[in-house]
């Protein structure tokens, strides 16, 4: 019991839980996607490439000055 | 009965206080980084009860107020509380608590239901709370996982003392020389068989030991251990758990002429090992008027309710003291060839209920026993729900709760089997493992919502896009 207690404390998933973390994690994605912000950004990026809002770190080499 | 335990020499006294002190200060330690730890040891503490076991300073030490101000304090100060709700479950065993409360104070015999109280409130109060701390797949397990290894420490002493020849009813001796809470005969019995489904979980699904060979043969002998239970303690309800258990694992069988094949075989092979005093203890099911704690049984019931009928609020705890009943019993008389029977009139006073659900009439009248009856019985719906909600989740994230929710249900319904015939309507375990089981079902219902939401928000987010894209197009 002492060694499942030790394995418990090292368990990152102890105090969040990953699939529910998982879940909010894409739902906010998806809250961002959908603000003003996201969707502009949908509409300025090209055909087939993916959207960057203001404020979201931009891909490398695609940032407008 | 309390009796003295008998006291070992004065070294094996201090190491055994010192094992279960170093133990204890281990887990709290271990709570300063996560404090949920600190709930898991109230639980190891409330079932095992050290301090009942230890002989010198452990036994002078409050352990489990210490822990349940760890585990409520840490849980108020420390812990983030997302996704903790109050459910309907735990509002029935509010309800109860104060109904409990209420009846305390206009008991028919005060100064007993006093003493009864006083361990009922805690026990309903943490089964109440453990919920609130069930936020998560690992504390759930984790949970699930030290109530099981609790058990499992008394069970496995109880089983290697049986193989040993040390059984016998009323005779085996447990850690506690007490025949009380967990350490009674049939409820040990009753908790020992109603944990052997959860116990073949963590064989499957377990995370925290993953599926190993070492596992396996742990569980194998955790359940031989198990089963030993009933047959060292030669208590009756045992065998009628065991039975439950078998037509319960039914449903989850593939090829069920195989199991029952099986099982005929295992228990044609265990007979001739049972000393003769499990069979004669064993007869008196199918015969209880030849046993006076069999047939008193079915008196106290009518005394029960006929009480109800003058009492539909109960009495208070300890009401059943108040009985007296006189009844004919057939007393067998051996002379050498001869065996005779004599009819004598035998008068008990103050006998148990023998029967959780006339414990509850006759304690805390139809409310009581009504609140009680939802409890359970709303446990039973909700895993069989969750059984079915999950039964195709094909993630390693989800595969995990359907199989959890039977083995709960499995474990509910042994228990409920095992309480027809004892007193153990407010016992801390099975009150635990009702806190697990709303804690899983306030899990899923996290999951569910969050799926929900998820889908709502993609289904509108492909809306907008839709527009966007027609704008743009125009």
């Amino acid at each position: 019991m002492a060694y499942a207690m030790m394995r418990l404390v090292l368990r990152a998933g102890l105090d969040d839980d990953p699939l529910i973390g998982d879940i909010q994690a894409q739902m906010d994605d998806s809250r961002q996607a959908m603000s003003a912000a996201g969707r502009n950004a949908a509409r300025r990026a090209p055909a087939g490439e993916p959207a960057v809002a203001a404020g979201d770190a931009a891909p490398a080499g695609k940032t407008e000055r | 009965m309390l009796r003295p335990p008998e006291k070992p020499n004065g070294r094996l006294a201090l190491v055994l206080d010192f094992f279960f002190l170093a133990f204890i200060g281990y887990v709290l330690v271990l709570g300063l980084k996560r404090p949920f730890l600190w709930v898991l040891l109230y639980v190891y503490i409330d079932i095992l009860a050290p301090q009942r076991i230890g002989y010198s300073i452990i036994t002078t030490m409050p352990l489990s107020l210490i822990a349940f101000t760890a585990a409520f304090g840490g849980w108020v100060a420390l812990d983030r509380k997302t996704g903790a709700r109050f459910t309907i479950r735990q509002g029935l065993m509010l309800a109860l608590l104060i109904y409990c409360w209420w009846t305390t104070g206009h008991a028919d015999f005060p100064e007993e239901a006093l003493t009864k109280w006083d361990w009922v409130w805690k026990a309903l109060l943490f089964a109440l709370f453990l919920p609130l701390t069930l936020t998560t797949r690992a504390r759930i397990e984790g949970l699930a996982l030290v109530l099981l290894l609790s058990i499992a420490t008394i069970v496995i002493g109880t089983g290697m003392k049986t193989i040993l020849g040390g059984g016998g009813y009323s005779n085996l001796k447990f850690f506690v020389n007490d025949n009380s809470g967990i350490y009674e005969s049939s409820t040990l019995a009753t908790v020992a068989i109603g944990l052997v489904p959860m116990l073949w979980w963590f064989v499957r699904h377990g995370t925290i030991f993953r599926p190993h060979w070492m596992v396996t043969a742990f569980a194998v002998a955790l359940t031989f251990a198990c089963f030993l239970v009933p047959i060292g303690t030669e208590a009756r309800t045992g065998l009628l758990c065991i039975a439950t258990l078998g037509v319960l694992m039914l449903r989850y069988t593939e090829r069920r002429l195989m199991f029952i094949a099986g099982a005929g075989v295992l228990g044609l092979t265990a007979l001739p090992f049972l000393p003769q005093t499990y069979y004669d203890r064993m007869a008196t099911i199918a015969q209880p008027d030849g046993d006076e704690s069999a047939s008193t049984r079915v008196a106290v019931w009518e005394w029960t309710l006929d009480y109800a009928k003058s009492n539909p609020l109960g009495g208070g705890f300890d009401a059943f003291r108040g009985n007296s009943f006189t009844y004919t019993m057939p007393m067998r008389k051996v002379d050498g060839n001869t065996t005779s029977i004599e009819y004598r009139e035998v008068t008990d006073k103050a006998r148990a209920y023998h029967s959780s659900i006339f414990e509850m009439l006759g304690e805390q009248g139809w409310p009581g026993l009504i609140m009680w009856l939802a409890l359970h019985l709303l446990g039973l719906w909700q895993m069989e729900r969750l059984q079915r909600r999950w039964r195709k989740a094909d993630t390693e994230a989800t595969r995990w709760i359907s199989p959890l929710a039977a083995a709960l249900q499995m474990g509910a319904i042994v228990y409920l089997v095992g309480a027809t015939f004892q007193g153990i309507g407010y016992q801390p375990v099975m009150l635990m493992l009702v806190g697990l089981q709303i804690g899983l079902n306030t899990y899923c219902k996290r999951i569910d919502s969050a799926r929900e939401q998820l889908g709502r928000s993609t289904a509108r987010r492909q809306v907008i896009a839709n527009k966007t894209l027609g704008a743009v197009a125009a």
